[in-house]
């Protein structure tokens, strides 16, 4: 066991440069596609639960297309056939733009069963007072409807984090890719896979323990 | 008729990816549906027995194999396993089911662990009045009326587990993603003829989004329909 953790020490003390950097890209792209994926589904979402023509239809469309295809293909699609069309994007635009669609898709339903679950009463109580529809999505529906969603919608982040592993496969260096060439190159294949499972278990971990947090911090007063 | 229409490299692509790559498909996605509802259900009943130390080794369980990204996990089993024993050598098809089953059955026991909490405690104290024990209980009382509540999140499992067996694809191994890949490079590489080769992804990777949303849209509305009927 003391054997184990000596190599493991000196394991990172070999790597840790190139690991941090692959951490930070993992990171990187992960805090894209969560902004990215945030807006979509605040967006698309409002668009759902108020039936706005043409966009909720085209939303659906959108949210059916991911939700039921694999996320892998869908990567594999935007990479390998879009050039065919004439579309050729780097390996992170890839990269961000996969994972951003993916979690756009989720959290668009997350959103929408958030805004849904508003009670009609209060958005009738918004308008009652004078305030425009805009108005009161913005002052009602919203700040009431994504509290509700939250759980949902951080659960979708952290997928959004672990999918960014799937980016092996058009070799960006994320932590996936690199953990599997250092493995590669030094053959210490105990220490990168503990490695590399711990970092994944510890971000995940403290991103569901912030869940928690968020979700104490910001429950609507009378429910906390 | 229709074939005649098509071009000469979509016969044999179609038939490769429809026997191999379906059949493979269907057998990682079997195999792990299967252990992950087995075990899942095994596990998530005995979460519900308030023993801290079995508690804590389930808690344990779940949270990791959920919290890995399945293709971590899957690589875990494929290149870490063989460095700790010769033993645990497993061929891409092998490393990803029971990369699957891990993820699949800390899911499944997550679930069932609600579902068996959420039958009433008379239910409980009534089979026990019957003289059963905890296995009794369980077996004849309690988790027959907790299967109907998995059923709409093993639906969707099914669904999840399916879209997942593309990662046999990354090590190699022949489903319906791999063999697509492969169709794509054989295509792509210079021919016989001298000629370069044209890899044709845009429509073999998109006939395998649309064989996917074939089999999956149809399991999620079922999903959902059971969701609103059961609950």
């Amino acid at each position: 066991m003391l054997a184990v953790a000596f190599e493991i020490r000196k394991f990172l003390s070999d790597n840790w440069d190139v690991l941090l950097h692959a951490l930070l890209r993992t990171l990187e792209v992960s805090a894209i596609a969560i902004v990215g994926a945030f807006f979509i589904g605040a967006i698309l979402g409002a668009a759902r639960a108020h039936r706005i023509p043409v966009v909720s239809q085209v939303a659906a469309a959108y949210v059916e297309v991911i939700r039921n295809t694999p996320i892998l293909v869908q990567i594999f699609f935007i990479f390998f056939a879009l050039p065919e069309l004439g579309l050729k994007l780097d390996t992170f635009t890839v990269a961000w733009l996969a994972v951003m669609v993916w979690g756009g898709a989720f959290n668009t339903e997350n959103w929408r069963a958030g805004f849904e679950a508003v009670p009609h009463r209060f958005r009738e109580a918004g308008l009652a007072l004078g305030f425009s529809r805009l108005a009161t999505f913005f002052n009602v529906t919203l700040p009431i409807g994504g509290r509700i969603a939250l759980p949902a919608t951080i659960n979708t982040y952290i997928a959004v984090l672990k999918n960014t592993a799937l980016l092996y496969v058009i070799a960006y260096p994320e932590l996936t890719t690199t953990a599997l060439q250092i493995n590669a190159l030094t053959l210490q294949t105990r220490e990168t896979f503990f490695t590399l499972g711990v970092t994944y278990l510890a971000l995940v971990w403290a991103l569901s323990g912030l869940i928690r947090l968020v979700e104490s911090r910001l429950a609507i007063p009378e429910t906390r | 008729m229709l074939m005649s229409t098509l071009p000469d490299w979509v016969g044999p692509v179609a038939r490769y990816m429809a026997t191999d790559g379906l059949k493979g498909t269907a057998r990682i996605g079997g195999i792990a549906l299967v252990s992950s509802a087995l075990i899942g259900v095994l596990l998530g009943t005995l979460l519900t027995i308030r023993f801290l130390p079995l508690q804590s080794l389930i808690r344990l369980y779940i949270e990791v194999w959920r919290g890995l990204p399945i293709i971590v996990t899957i690589f875990l089993i494929y290149f870490a396993l063989p460095s700790l024993s010769p033993h645990l050598r497993f061929d891409a098809f092998t490393a990803a089911a029971i990369g699957l089953s891990l993820w699949g059955s800390a899911q499944m026991a997550e679930a069932t662990r609600g579902a068996v909490q959420s039958i009433p405690r008379e239910q409980h104290e009534a089979a026990s009045a019957l003289g059963f024990g905890w296995v009794g209980r369980h077996a004849y009382v309690i988790l027959p009326q907790a299967l109907r509540r998995l059923l709409p999140p093993g639906v969707s499992l099914l669904v999840n587990i399916l879209q997942n067996t593309t990662l046999a694809g990354v090590l190699g191994g022949a489903e319906l993603l791999g063999t697509a890949q492969r169709s794509v490079e054989r295509l792509g590489a210079p021919q016989p003829t001298g000629l370069l080769g044209h890899p044709h992804a845009f429509e073999i990777y998109g006939a395998v989004l649309v064989v996917f949303f074939v089999i999956s849209f149809p399991l999620t509305r079922l999903a959902a329909y059971l969701e609103r009927r059961l609950v």
